[in-house]
This record gives C-alpha cells, structure tokens and sequence, in this order.
C-alpha cells in the first residue's frame, strides 16, 4: 500500500540543483537507505518526501496519491508519515510520556488507547522508568530512543530516518544498527534511512542507494553496491577501492602499467578511456612471476604496515600508479622490493566514467 | 492519480502569498519608524530656513565657542566615563566572576539595580547628597569638622561631578561585558597554562587578561557611547554649573526661539560617531556578542582569596555606596522628610511630598496615566512586532529578510536624543502631524527598544530548532497547531522577557521624551525633570522611588518568568 515513488525528483536553491532528477521506488515495507557524503542532498530528499518543501519538477507518488509536485503538495500532516530528526527534534517542555503521547493525541484517541499505546512502546525501547523525565535530562541514547518511540507509536505508512544514531558514540551506534534492522523486521514499515556511515547502510538496508551532488550514483542491494560498483565514487565510497586507468583495448580488456588487464564482467567503455576498480584485499601480491601471465602487473613495495591480522601495503607500479593492497599477515615484502601484483579478472570491474 | 489530490486535501494554497505583503508592510512601518526621522535630520542639516541646501549649519560647530565647548566637555565627559568604568568594572568583573569572594550574587543583584535605575534619578539622588550647601554629605561633613557653612566637601555641579554621576550609572555595562567574558573562558585553557608551568600571574597575563580584553575595550566603547549621548545627568547637572554638553545643547536650540536647521547639525556628528563605534564594537567582539551565555565548555576555575575576599566584599561595597546606597538612601529621605538637609527627627519627618504627588499636583496623575499608557502600548507593539520581525528572520520565511534584520537592529546607532530631533522635525508638518498627540511618544519609544526586543527574540526563536515545530507537523499538526503546541510555549517566556524590558525602558526614557512632550502628553521622566527645575526634590524623590519599585518588581518578574519552565536545557540537540 505505501509504495512510495520519487519521480524525477528536482529541487533547486537558485541555481544550485541540491537533489538532481532523482528517481526512485520503494516497495512497500522495504528498508531502503540513502547513502553518500555530507551534502550531497540525502536530507533534502528526505525533506522532499515529507513535505517539508515542494519539488521544484518531478513528483513523488505514495500509494496511488501524488503527494508533491511542483503545483501542488499535500501538508506535511496528512501523510501518514513519521521522521526521526538528527537532531532528534524532542520537546523540551514535555516529559518522554508527552512527546510520545503527542501524536496520539493529535489523532482524538481514546485516553486508555493512548495509554496502552504509549506503555507498550515505552517497554519496547526500554523507557519506562523515564516517562516523566524531561528530554534534557536524558542521555544522548535515551533521547534517541524516545525520537524513536514517538515516531513508531503512529503506526505510520512510512518512516523517515534522518542520521538518527549519528549524535551517538561509536559503541552505542553499533548496537543500535542492529536494532533499527530488528524493529523493521517487526514492523515492516516502509522506510527511507538517511546516512553517509556505509557500515549503517550496510547492516540496515534492504536496498542502498548511493548518492553524490544530488544525483544517485548506483542502486542495489548492499552486496551489489558492495560487489558491483558502477562509478569510481561508489567504488571508493563504499569499501575503499583501487582505481586503475589507461587506455582501452576492446570490450573486455585495457592496458594498465604496459600490461593487458582482462576484466570480469561488465563492458569497458569504448570511448579511449577505461578505469577498472579492485579491492584491496582482493589483489594477490607474489614474490615472484607468477607461471602464468594473466593480469599480472610489476610492482615495487612502498610501505607496509603490519595490523596484526594482516598487512597494508603501499606499493608502486611502472607508470608510478599507487595502489594499496592489503594481504593476510604470513608474507612479508620489505619497502623497495620488487613484488608482481595479480589482480584476478573476476574481481576487475569496469566503471562507467 | 493527481484527481484524488486535487479532489479535497488542502494543498500550500495562500501560505507563500501572504508572506509577502506582511513583509512589506513590515518594512513600510520600519521605513515610518527610522527612514523618515533621519531623513528629516539629514534635510534639516543640510538646508537654510528657505530650503536652499547649504552647509551653513555646521559653521558654528566649528568656530563658535557656543558649540565648540560643549563638542569638548562631551569628549572630556565620554572618555573620563569609559576609563572610569574600566577602572572600576574590570577588577569587580573579575572578582564576582572567577573569585570566591562571598555574596556574589548578592553584588551581581546590587550591580543589575544599578543599571536599571534611570540615570537621570540617580543624578537628581546626587543633588540631594553632594549639591554644595544643601547636599546631605556636605551637612554631614560640616557637623562632624564644625566647618563654616559655605564650605563643602563635594560639589556635584561639576564636571568631575557629571562624570562620577554618568559612571555611576554607565559601569554597569562594563562589568556584565567583563564578567560574561572571564566567565567563558573554559577552565582548561587557564590549567593548560598552568600545567605548562605558567604561574599564576604569567595565566593572568598570558591567558586571562588577553581573552577578557576585548570584552573590556567594547565595553569601553559602550561607555563611551552612554556618556555621549545621554541626556539627563548633564541637564541636571551641567546646566545649572553653567555648562553644556552636546545633548543640552541640541536641547537648549529647541527652547524658544527654535533652531532646527542648526540642532540637526549638532544631532549629526552624534549620529555618525555612534554609527563607527557601534561598528568597532561589533569588530572587537566579533559575533560573540550575540552569542548566548553559556554553553558546554568547562566552568571557568575559581580562585580563591582567603582571607582577602572579605576585604573584596568590602572594597565591592563600597563600590556600590555611590549607585546604590547612598542614592537610594537620599531619595528615600528627601521622599518623607520636610527638609532632607535637616537630621532626621520626627518632626522632620512627613508624607506631604507624597500628598502634593498623587493628590495636589495635577500633572503626576496626568503623566502616570501616559506613561503606564504608554509603556504598554510600546511594549506589547513592540515586543510583537519585534516576534514578527524575529521570525521572519530568523526562519527566513521571505527573501527580503535581511533588510527587515537591518532595519530592526538599526535604531541601536541612533541616540535617543538624535531620534527625538528627527521624529520632532518628521511629525510636525504634514502628511503625518503627531506632535503634540501620545502616538509620536509611542513611535520614539517603540523605536528605542526595538533592537534589543528583536534580538532577544531572535535568539529564542534560534534556540527553537525549526525540526521542533516540522516533528509536530510529521505526527499530524497543522502549522497554526504546531505553532501553539511547540513554539509559543517555547517562546513564551522570552516574549514575555522582551515585554518587560521594553515596558521598563519606556517608562524610564527622557532622552527623545524631552523632545517630543507636551502639555498634554507629559510623561513621569519629564515630570520630574520639570520638578527638578523649580528645586522640588521631595516629590521627585517620591516618584522616583515608584519608579524604582515597579521596576524592580518587573525585572523581578522577568527573571522569574525566564528562569522557571519546567525543563532546563532550552536545547535539546545532540
Ligand atoms: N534552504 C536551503 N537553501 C539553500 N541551500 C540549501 C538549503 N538547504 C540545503 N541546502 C544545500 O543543499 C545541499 C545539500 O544539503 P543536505 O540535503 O542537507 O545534505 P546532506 O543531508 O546530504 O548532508 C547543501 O550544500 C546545502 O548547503
Ligand atoms: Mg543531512
């Protein structure tokens, strides 16, 4: 029922378009999260969704309504939505029991429903004994769970989350990845998550949309986004990741560092130019030439670092290329030996520049 | 699809429309308030009685001795004042702010009633002390040396007694800049330069005294400004030693026969002059000076004086014999007794003063009906108009914002006495004739406190996060629901704040009041003044102290108010 569509979505400050033709779909009771470096537009479109402001083009349809669109959008109220605040957005001059009782009550329930309501959910984020505290009494991880309590009490169509565990601490933050992931499970409701930590996105998400200057880079399940980046920005977004350019050859091959490199899957750009992106980790690092010849490049070692469980190395290739290649801790290259790099073809993939 | 939307929930319809005429009549009223006056000053000063434009105005400002003395005592006056002020503010700044010394709160207290006592009753409170022969100290001191009686010791009604009465009264803006300042500086600076070895002398030097001193310098310049523009001491004073400042004289050109032309080229270099130092003020202090109070840095440390803070508490009460005690002492005698210059015996003692206020003199009743009038009249238009203004701003509802923050903040640089000139010269003739009715009173007033109502409306409407009012409309508010559910009861108190100030600022101003009376539309600080001048110090001292009761009782209701809520962080963010 509450599928919600971003249609070619634009809304500019003057000349600065801050979200870009965007374009969107989330299925009903999906977990869909925004992901991409601050300012790149997440909590606009966020904003956008909730009506806060008006599209300057496109639409955005939930259900079978269109809800915004440049001539006409419908107010925030009428929705059916709730939204988490980074700032949390709790009421000073309320106790936790008001905040969370608020939208109830705007909503002419019953007094013993609102209770009930209210208790249930108050034991749910463990906030019973906190009732009658006022927010500013409250710990950072206490405020956001009752932002939390007084969005879900609505029982809304969808919710909106906007960097809601980025004012916690880092242990903290952790834990309560996992919980955003548990209560949605729970409660399927549809979700629009907004962060730019990937780790959040990673555990949280159903589907990861990478966005960058307003535009979205890349769509897909974290795996994909994780296995399959399409740009540079969201191979080096998402994970870290080694960009290798030069000229290309055909559909499937380029020439890096004076060597051929065959890549996995997608198709090289024809165009002249082509950059493939590698894992750090997925890079074999010999001591040796390897027998055969495939994707093998000469390197020169750098740097390495020793991380107990592992190496990072820093390593250097003919064309003075820098490439970061991290190993499990059994071999070791000192700086300034030669090493060969195998960069398997299956883990090559091809970006669209 | 977009039928079902078009068939009934409302949209944004009308919202964005009625933005822009309210902003617009906004900046209208504002133009009314400021544009007009200071248009009128700067045509006035600039053309001869024909109209013809001319510079002939400033010749005497600076050739003849009938201005240029007064140009000369007021810098005397201004600069004697800011140093006086450091001298004495600095180190009681820093007493009550980083020391132990005992009763803190108490001289904080003592210091705020200084600042809200209208500076032109303390002057008058000073005749009654030190005014050569009648002068209570100048009594006392006769009786204890058995001196003859046309000697004294103190004689107000002189430079150096217009200077110690305007600082009296003028310190107080140092000492809450000074203390704001030390009171910030986090803790840990002073320990890391301690740590590092720093004695405490070398923190003082290095640390402390360099992060308080532009606070000291603006405070200064404050000083300065206060000194330079006010009205009522050197009236009070000056006048009958035989001297003018620039005020009196600007003053004394509207006495019969009126010198406009002449009087708007004397307001100018005031106006001008203000404008600078306001603005090497804002540089000096950069945007801490809008900065609330506060925050999360570490309480500052606190020194501790050992014995010598009793000594400290002396030296600070002694202090505050000169503004506070002694006054106030005065005026309570000369309030109840026939001759205050005589003991204080029961035959002395009387309530006829008090008879002759409120029941024989017809023009008190007159002037406390206008001024109560008045005060909430400017109060509640300008506390509201200063919350449209502050919202506007302060969420940018319209494109024209900045203006509306320029216009609200400018009558800051605009002396009160100068504003007095302009409304005199802007309302006298069409099309707006408001001389002589209660509205040009109401207009100079509203204007006067304007800018300190916008920005301690604009701070509470910045304290108020606007993701505040949208969780509310998310959880199903309407905007006019969100507005009564979150931000009034937020921005309540400091409404109710602004209000208070306003009505209190208002009911104590003489400056543009001065200007701007008339038989009918007499107010309590011109009443006094008038009663000052025929010598009747008994009944001044009467009203006065009604004055100083109501204020208290309303900063006191103030403070409550404002520090009360039931929540404490006005912020909750993380
Ligand atoms: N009301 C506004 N007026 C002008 N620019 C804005 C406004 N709101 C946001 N922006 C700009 O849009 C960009 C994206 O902002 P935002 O959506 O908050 O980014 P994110 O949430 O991804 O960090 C920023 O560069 C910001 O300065
Ligand atoms: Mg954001």
């Amino acid at each position: 029922m509450a599928r919600v569509a971003l249609r070619n979505l634009v809304k500019r400050y003057g000349d600065l378009a801050v979200v870009d033709r965007i374009s969107l779909d989330i299925d009903h009771g999906q977990l869909v999260c925004l992901l991409g470096p601050s300012g790149c537009g997440k909590t606009t479109t966020l904003r956008l969704i909730a009506g806060f402001i008006e599209p300057t083009e496109g639409e955005i349809q939930v259900g079978e309504r269109v809800v915004s669109s440049p001539a006409r959008a419908i107010e925030p109220q009428l929705r059916n939505m709730s939204m988490i605040f980074q700032s949390y957005a709790l009421w000073p001059h309320m106790t936790v029991m008001e905040n969370v009782a608020y939208g109830l009550r705007l909503r002419k329930l019953d007094r013993d429903v609102i209770r009930d309501k209210v208790r249930a959910i108050l034991n749910m984020t463990k906030l019973a004994e906190f009732e009658d505290r006022y927010p500013a009494d409250l710990s950072g991880g206490q405020q956001q769970r009752v932002a939390l309590a007084r969005a879900l009490v609505v029982e809304p169509e969808t919710l909106l989350l906007d960097e809601p565990l980025s004012n916690l601490d880092a242990n903290l933050r952790e834990e309560m990845r996992f919980e955003v992931r548990r209560l949605h499970d729970q409660y399927r409701y549809t979700t629009v998550y907004v962060t730019h930590d990937q780790a959040e996105a990673m555990t949280a998400a159903d589907r990861i949309v990478v966005m960058n200057k307003g535009r979205i880079e890349q769509t897909g399940t974290p795996e994909e986004i994780y296995r399959r980046p399409r740009s540079e920005f969201v191979a080096r977004f998402i994970g870290g990741a080694n960009i290798l350019r030069g000229p290309s050859l055909d559909a499937r091959h380029m020439r890096f560092s004076g060597v051929v490199l065959r890549c996995g899957d997608a198709e090289i750009a024809l165009n002249g130019h082509a950059a493939l992106s590698i894992r750090h980790h997925d890079i074999r690092l010999l001591g040796a030439p390897p027998s055969s010849a495939e994707n093998v490049v000469p390197a020169k070692v750098a740097r390495q670092v020793f991380l107990g469980g592992m190496r990072d190395y820093l390593v250097e290739t003919h064309d003075g290329t820098q490439l970061r290649v991290v190993t499990s801790a059994e071999h070791s290259f000192a700086p300034g030996s030669a090493v060969w790099l195998h960069l398997p073809p299956e883990s090559c993939r091809a970006l669209v520049s | 699809m977009t039928a079902a939307v078009a068939a009934g929930l409302p949209g944004r319809l009308g919202r964005v429309d009625l933005s822009r005429p309210v902003v617009l009549l906004l900046a209208a009223v504002l133009c009314l308030l400021i544009v007009l006056p200071v248009s009128w000053l700067v045509y006035f000063a600039f053309t001869d009685r024909d109209g013809l434009p001319t510079f002939a105005n400033f010749a005497p400002l600076f050739s003849d001795p009938a201005y240029t003395e007064p140009m000369i005592t007021t810098l005397v006056i201004s600069v004697s004042v800011g140093l006086a002020c450091a001298a004495v503010a600095a180190p009681m700044g820093w007493l009550v702010a980083r020391t132990d010394v005992p009763f803190a709160r108490t001289i904080r207290s003592l210091i705020m009633a200084s600042f809200v006592t209208p500076p032109f009753l303390g002057a008058i409170a000073w005749e009654i002390l030190a005014a050569p022969n009648s002068g209570m100290l100048n009594q006392w001191y006769r009786e204890l040396t058995g001196a003859p009686p046309d000697q004294h010791l103190f004689n107000i009604y002189s430079l150096t007694g217009v200077i110690f009465v305007i600082a009296c009264y003028t310190f107080p803006y140092v000492f809450v800049l000074v203390a704001n300042a030390l009171e910030r500086i986090p803790g840990e600076l002073e320990d890391a330069s301690s740590i590092l070895g720093g004695r405490a002398w070398h923190t003082a030097r290095r640390i402390t005294v360099p992060l308080a001193l532009p606070a000291l310098l603006a405070g200064c310049l404050v000083a300065f400004l206060q000194a330079m523009t006010l009205f009522g001491s050197p009236a009070i004073l000056a006048l009958p030693a035989g001297f003018h400042t620039m005020t009196t004289k600007i003053w004394s050109l509207f006495q019969y026969p009126p010198k406009p032309g002449l009087a708007a080229a004397c307001s100018l270099p005031l106006l001008l002059l203000t404008v600078v130092l306001l603005r090497a003020q804002h540089m000096i202090l950069g945007r801490r000076s809008y900065q609330v109070i506060g925050g999360k840095s570490g309480a500052p440390r606190v020194i501790r004086l050992g014995p010598w803070r009793w000594l400290a508490l002396a030296v600070c009460l002694i202090v505050l014999l000169n503004p506070v005690f002694l006054p106030y002492l005065g005026l309570v005698k000369a309030a109840f007794t026939h001759v205050f210059s005589q003991p204080l015996t029961l035959k002395n003692l009387t309530l006829e003063h008090v008879d002759f206020v409120f029941f024989e003199f017809s023009s008190t009743r007159l002037a406390l009906k206008n001024t109560f009038l008045l005060g909430i009249l400017a109060a509640t238009l300008g506390s509201g108009l200063a919350l449209v203004i502050a919202y506007a701003t302060a969420r940018r509802v319209v494109a024209g914002y900045r203006v509306l923050d320029f216009f609200a903040t400018a009558p800051v640089a605009i002396p009160a006495i100068v504003l007095g000139v302009g409304l005199f010269l802007a309302y006298t003739r069409p099309p707006f004739v408001l001389y002589g009715t209660l509205s040009i009173l109401l207009i100079a007033f509203v204007t006067i406190q304007l800018p300190a109502a916008y920005q301690q409306l604009q701070s509470a409407f910045r304290a108020v996060n606007p993701e505040l009012e949208e969780a509310s409309r998310i959880l199903g508010a309407t905007r006019l629901q969100a507005l009564r559910h979150i931000t009034a009861p937020l921005l309540r108190s400091g409404v109710i704040a602004a209000w208070c100030f306003i009505f209190i600022g208002t009911i104590r101003e003489l400056s543009a009041a001065i200007m701007l009376f008339t038989a009918d539309t007499k107010v309590i600080s011109v009443v006094i003044f008038d009663l000052n001048e025929n010598g009747h110090l008994g009944p001044i001292s009467v009203l006065g102290i009604l004055m100083l009761v109501i204020t208290f009782a309303v900063v006191t209701l103030a403070n409550r108010l404002h520090g009360s809520g039931a929540w404490r962080g006005q912020r909750v963010t993380g």
